[in-house]
């Protein structure tokens, strides 16, 4: 939380000389927020890789989900479809993750991609702005006594939510811009 | 050059090979080119269509950056953006569309608010028992402070089957002194008569959008999924091209044009009439 904090106050340096008081957000504050953004997914992705490994103790994944759960807005959900069935499957996050700690593999590892991409920011009717970053996951799952081996690439379509908000700072009232994971679009790729 | 070497170097060992993955200095995998190659959001599409990126992607061009629109960029990308696997879009016609939209006179561009383009999802319900499919057209509006997608229109086919009003003789009707019977043959036209569309004025259609809403607030109507969805734009001036998701092993995937068509005097409407499966 407090390295979330400490982005929001750089976002907030970088950004508060660039037309503070209208809500456009200009190119230099667009790549403020897109840091600001890419760090929330970097933690997703790195709690991902810490629900699914079988190393983790319960207690241990259950700390990390309720982590990962705090980066979502509220009723954001997980839309999953693979390559042999393109109908969306739709799961909580809690939920989606539980089914990922759950996984019948001895061994599991969840890697990401050198590669994202980050959408323009589009205003909504309540005022908020939204945006979409898409990452790339590799799964590799291994049941040494099912003699299972499992392996897929998905891409992951991450909505950001991103709203300008105020908290007080020694005695004064300071607007910065922050920014929610919402729903994700999971895709099974071919690759 | 003796730099050259030490950034190779740096390069190469930067780049490690972890149990037959590749690996990156961060851990991460290394993308191949394919992901970088796939034109991953329609706000891509829109971006490289546009030249209003960089090649790699991970560069936004603005109005004040001299790479913003460049010409040769734009060549490159949109020869790119077409399907080139399944979809049989002649060369020629390719070429045709490139060289209108870059032309050096008149250029044109795609704008996310400029309209004339929407979106053609095909979702499952449930009704009357099973599942179904119902397509939705969706499209952009302004709302409030920003923007929305809302459902403009619909294709069930439950609906369009249910609205077949007969023609000539086979059509019935109530005759024109019904007024002086107080209407008493409405119970046999609504009752009795399968047709009751036939009782409508010539320009009569039916509205399906009202009809699904209420479907859906009866509980009769139950959202399942989504299975697909492409576009439809009609933005580029007397040109119609379709955009679909093209999920598969290569280079050539992610958004690409997937339809193409040269316009002339009426086709827009035949398209159209096609796309909503009209008569």
């Amino acid at each position: 939380m407090k390295k979330y904090i400490l982005s929001l106050l750089i976002l907030f340096s970088a950004t508060s000389m660039v037309a503070l008081a209208q809500d456009n957000i200009s190119p230099a504050r667009k790549q403020a927020i897109d840091s600001l953004a890419l760090e929330k997914v970097k933690d997703l992705s790195k709690y991902i890789s810490i629900i699914g490994s079988k190393e983790t103790q319960f207690s241990e994944a259950t700390r990390v989900m309720d982590r990962a759960e705090e980066l979502f807005a509220p009723d954001a959900e997980m839309g999953v479809s693979s390559i042999n069935n393109s109908e969306i499957a739709y799961y909580k996050i809690r939920s989606y993750f539980e089914r990922l700690m759950a996984l019948n593999y001895d061994r599991v590892n969840i890697s990401w991609y050198d590669i994202h991409y980050i959408s323009d920011l589009e205003r909504q009717p309540d005022g908020r702005y939204v945006g979409v970053i898409t990452v790339y996951q590799r799964f590799e799952g291994t049941s040494q006594e099912a003699g299972l081996n499992y392996r897929d690439t998905t891409k992951k379509d991450i909505t950001i939510y991103v709203e300008k908000k105020q908290t007080q700072i020694a005695g004064r009232t300071v607007e910065f811009w922050d920014v929610m994971l919402g729903d994700v679009r999971v895709t099974e790729t071919s690759a | 050059m003796r730099i050259k070497i030490v950034i190779i170097i740096l390069l190469i060992t930067s780049i490690q090979s972890v149990s037959g993955q590749v690996l990156s200095s961060s851990g991460r995998l290394v993308d191949d080119g394919r992901f970088a190659a796939s034109t991953k959001q329609v706000n891509q599409f829109f971006r490289r269509f546009n030249a209003e990126e960089s090649k790699e992607g991970d560069v936004r061009y603005y109005s004040d950056n001299e790479n913003y629109r460049n010409r040769e960029l734009r060549k490159s990308f949109i020869n790119i953006l077409f399907d080139n696997e399944t979809s049989d879009i002649p060369v020629d016609l390719k070429r045709e569309f490139l060289n209108t939209v870059i032309s050096e006179s008149y250029p044109q561009f795609l704008a996310f608010h400029g309209g004339d383009w929407f979106a053609e999802a095909s979702t499952v319900f449930s009704y009357g028992g099973r599942s179904q499919e119902v397509t939705l057209f969706l499209k952009l509006q302004p709302e409030g402070l920003g923007h929305e997608w809302v459902i403009d229109n619909v294709v069930f086919k439950p609906f369009t089957v249910a609205f077949d009003k007969p023609k000539g003789d086979q059509k019935k009707f109530l005759h024109p002194l019904s007024h002086e019977l107080g209407f008493m043959n409405l119970r046999r036209a609504i009752q009795d008569d399968p047709k009751p569309e036939s009782y409508t004025p010539t320009d009569f259609k039916p509205d399906y959008l009202t009809l699904f809403i209420f479907e859906i607030k009866k509980g009769n109507l139950k959202f399942e999924t989504v299975k697909d969805v492409k576009y439809h734009f009609f933005q580029i001036d007397k040109w119609y091209f379709e955009l679909s998701q093209f999920n598969r092993p290569g280079f050539n995937t992610g958004w690409l044009i997937s339809n193409l068509v040269k316009l002339g005097k009426g086709d827009r409407d035949i398209i159209m009439n096609y796309i909503y499966d009209r008569k």
